[in-house]
């Protein structure tokens, strides 16, 4: 049967209009082969022209459209779905893009503008005569997701799936959910207690039915594709088993070893067995074996003398453990830059008394080493004069990072009023580059802590270095144009935040990229922010850039939301441009299997009758749901067997015809 | 190919593969930004620059195109 095309060239009222002479593109084309009927319209995307696009279609009996008119990646569905509409196919469709790709890039050149219009409908034109239809295929959706880190952001994730109705894995790789927020004294503006509003939380997430938190474990693998993740957790060794300990902590306060605690920020320390804090979900020890003396030399082992449910185990190993989700949310958050690794001008980390923002919030914590008391860990003293840092690693495209990490200038503005308020006689100078505060009732809350006495000083730091037990801060401020040197008894560096390390890894096993600073990228900067361009994997928080706690938490319930819209659903739609391997073609060598990248090319045994017998043979045999249809497989078969749907060889031949002629 | 032979110029017609996800998306790009390029390129969509077998190429030598442009 003859084929019965349907053109429609759009003006996209002077876009294309008002550079490329359309009805002359009309007049052009109208007489290509195939071609039963031919117009133009003012915007083929407007209700009346998808319209007139259906009627044309059963007035004509077209049986293939094309479209010229904007990018098809802008309206590449809404035409498909219009020729669905009337009867066709949808995929019997083809686009030229005489927009994006003619008028707005040749707009000075009209007359060559159209000649390229018309070539440009010729190419499509040529493909559309060679497509054919296509049918989407279905596939289950597993109704699960897995949330990677427990911090805020996880935890929010977590408690919104659940709330929808289903099922969550939150896993984390430290002992305990939390992650950085449950450090934190207060949280500006509103100086609410960081611990009475994120630990209701974390307990919260414990208690969820559709919750199963996974602590002191983490994501070794990942396989599969939207809908349908096939990953492995590493549950690391806890040397406790937690299934009949009870928490009662006696082997916590009894353990002999005593280290430095990473929770703690090395401001304190904790025994080997330890509980990284009070409020800890799960609130049972786990052994920390680089520093156990039994599992170090095999001497000691008085936690499982003392435990009165035997719940120490020396012979717990890793283990691995597979599970299958629908959604992956990534929420690995960040970590402060090692400054000590950079400014030598800051001491590189040789002074006590130079300390980060994080390692102030756990001086300035009522649960913190300290209990709350501000003391400077040289000698327990309290600092009359603290000086605060800031862009320390920030803004600093010369050593760091060229990135601004947002919650700086509102948690210094914080500490600062922190010190004037409890240190009787305190004083609090900032060296600042410029105060950002964008936030509901932020600059407020900054304008509070500068009339309260807190002196910023507009400049920065070149020095710091000790004389008796102060450290001289040699400093310039910009605004008077004079050299300052204070004599501080304490200095708070604000420093950048990075991504957390480990999260290159996480990227690299789910498939998503990351930027030059290592952050998440996602799928669009303002329009898609919580998802990623790998299916069924989405961001929250701070992995994705530096954020502050209400920002992480609205991406959160963003991320949530996109997660439970697609667990909703019992089944997704697969693109049908997808690689069809012709078995008959197929000599069973494999090659294609080599060169496809998601792993969707598999061998398959066929049974043949040759000369009336049964004869067995390999081929190849393509996994629907995982091909992605890029197409390398049909250039590395060398019999023709491999061919990708809605990008044949016939249809991609035709169309280099079309441009040559 | 095409020569105008008053000016002795040369037209170089160029067919270019452009991957879907990255080429094609930043020849968009310029069309956005209102940047200004030269007609003669006509673009071929791909969904991955491993698509373009090199029969294509040689292809659009034979049917009379002056380059080829493979992207992505």
């Amino acid at each position: 049967m003859a084929k019965r095309i349907g053109l429609f060239i759009c003006w996209c009222g002077s876009n294309i209009g008002g550079v490329v002479d359309v009805p002359r593109v009309v007049e052009e084309t109208k007489n290509y082969p195939g071609v039963a009927f031919a117009t133009d319209y003012k915007y083929m995307c407007s209700e009346p022209g998808q319209n007139l696009i259906i009627s044309k279609v059963k007035e004509h009996n077209l049986d293939r459209v094309v479209v010229a008119s904007c990018t098809p990646m802008l309206h590449e569905p809404t035409f498909r779905k219009a020729i669905a509409r009337a009867g066709l196919n949808p995929y019997m469709f083809d686009m030229a893009n005489i927009r994006e790709q003619c008028s707005w890039v040749h707009s000075n050149d009209k007359e060559a503008a159209t000649q390229k219009a018309i070539a440009l409908v010729k190419r499509a034109l040529a493909k559309v005569s060679q497509v054919e239809p296509l049918f989407e295929s279905s596939i289950p959706i597993t109704k699960k997701a897995l949330v990677v880190g427990a911090g805020i952001a996880g935890i929010q994730v977590a408690l919104d799936i659940a709330d929808s109705g289903h099922e969550v894995i939150l896993l984390e790789r430290e002992s305990t959910i939390g992650g950085n927020m449950v450090k934190l004294d207060k949280t500006f503006p509103t100086m609410d207690c960081s611990a009475c509003i994120s630990t209701p939380k974390m307990v919260q997430a414990a208690q969820h039915p559709n919750i199963t938190i996974m602590t002191y474990a983490e994501l070794v693998d990942v396989q599969g594709y939207i809908g349908n993740f096939e990953i492995t957790i590493k549950q690391k060794a806890r040397y406790v088993d937690h299934t009949i300990c009870t928490g009662c902590g006696l082997c916590t306060e009894k353990c002999p070893t005593k280290v430095l605690s990473s929770f703690e920020l090395g401001m304190g320390k904790r025994k080997a067995i330890y509980i990284e804090f009070p409020q800890a979900v799960p609130n049972k020890p786990v052994i920390d074996p680089d520093n156990c003396r039994y599992l170090k030399n095999g001497k000691c082992g008085i936690c499982k003398k003392l435990c009165p449910v035997g719940a120490v185990d020396f012979e717990q190993k890793d283990e691995l453990i597979e599970e299958k989700v629908g959604a992956i949310v990534i929420a690995t958050g960040y970590d402060l830059i090692k400054w000590e690794e950079i400014y030598g001008e800051y001491g590189y980390g040789r002074f006590k008394d130079v300390i980060t923002g994080l390692q102030f919030e756990r001086l300035v914590n009522a649960s913190g080493p300290t209990n709350g008391l501000i003391q400077r860990p040289s000698d327990g003293k309290e600092p009359k004069t603290v000086v605060f840092i800031k862009c320390v690693g920030s803004r600093d495209e010369a050593k760091a990072k060229e990135y601004c990490s947002r919650a700086c200038c509102m948690y210094t503005a914080k500490h600062a009023h922190q010190v004037i308020e409890k240190i009787e006689g305190g004083h609090a100078y900032i060296f600042y580059m410029d105060v950002r505060t964008p936030g509901k009732a932020y600059d407020e809350f900054y304008r509070r802590t500068v009339d309260e006495g807190a002196q910023y000083i507009r400049g920065r730091v070149s020095k710091i270095y000790q004389s008796g037990d102060k450290l001289v801060v040699m400093g310039a401020d910009t605004l008077l144009g004079s050299a300052v040197h204070i004599e501080a008894d304490l200095v708070v560096l604000a420093t950048a935040m990075v991504p957390t390390e480990g999260s290159e890894k996480i990227a690299q096993l789910a498939g998503v990229n990351i930027d030059k600073d290592g952050f998440f990228i996602e799928a669009h900067p303002k329009l898609r922010p919580v998802e990623t361009m790998t299916g069924g994997v989405f961001l929250a928080g701070a992995c994705q850039g530096p954020k502050d706690i209400p920002d992480t938490v609205s991406q959160a319930s963003g991320a949530a939301a996109k997660v439970a819209a697609l667990l909703s659903n019992e089944e997704m739609a697969t693109d049908p441009m997808i690689c069809h391997i012709d078995e008959k073609m197929c000599s069973g060598c494999l090659v294609c299997k080599e060169v496809c990248p998601y792993k969707a090319i598999s061998e398959k045994t066929i049974t043949e009758r040759i000369a009336g017998q049964p004869v067995e043979r390999m081929v190849a045999s393509v996994n629907t749901g995982l091909c992605q249809g890029c197409g390398n497989c049909t250039v590395a078969c060398r019999a023709g067997a491999a061919n990708l749907k809605g990008y044949t060889n016939l249809q991609l031949l035709s169309e280099v015809d079309a441009l040559c002629r | 190919m095409s020569i105008d032979t008053e000016n002795k110029e040369f037209y170089p017609n160029i067919v270019g593969f452009t991957c879907n996800w990255c080429s094609y998306t930043g020849a968009d790009l310029a069309g956005v930004s209102r940047m200004k390029y030269k007609p003669n390129v006509k673009v071929i969509r791909v969904p991955c620059s491993g698509r373009v077998n090199p029969a294509f190429v040689l292809r659009a030598f034979q049917k009379g195109a002056d380059g080829v442009l493979v992207s992505g």
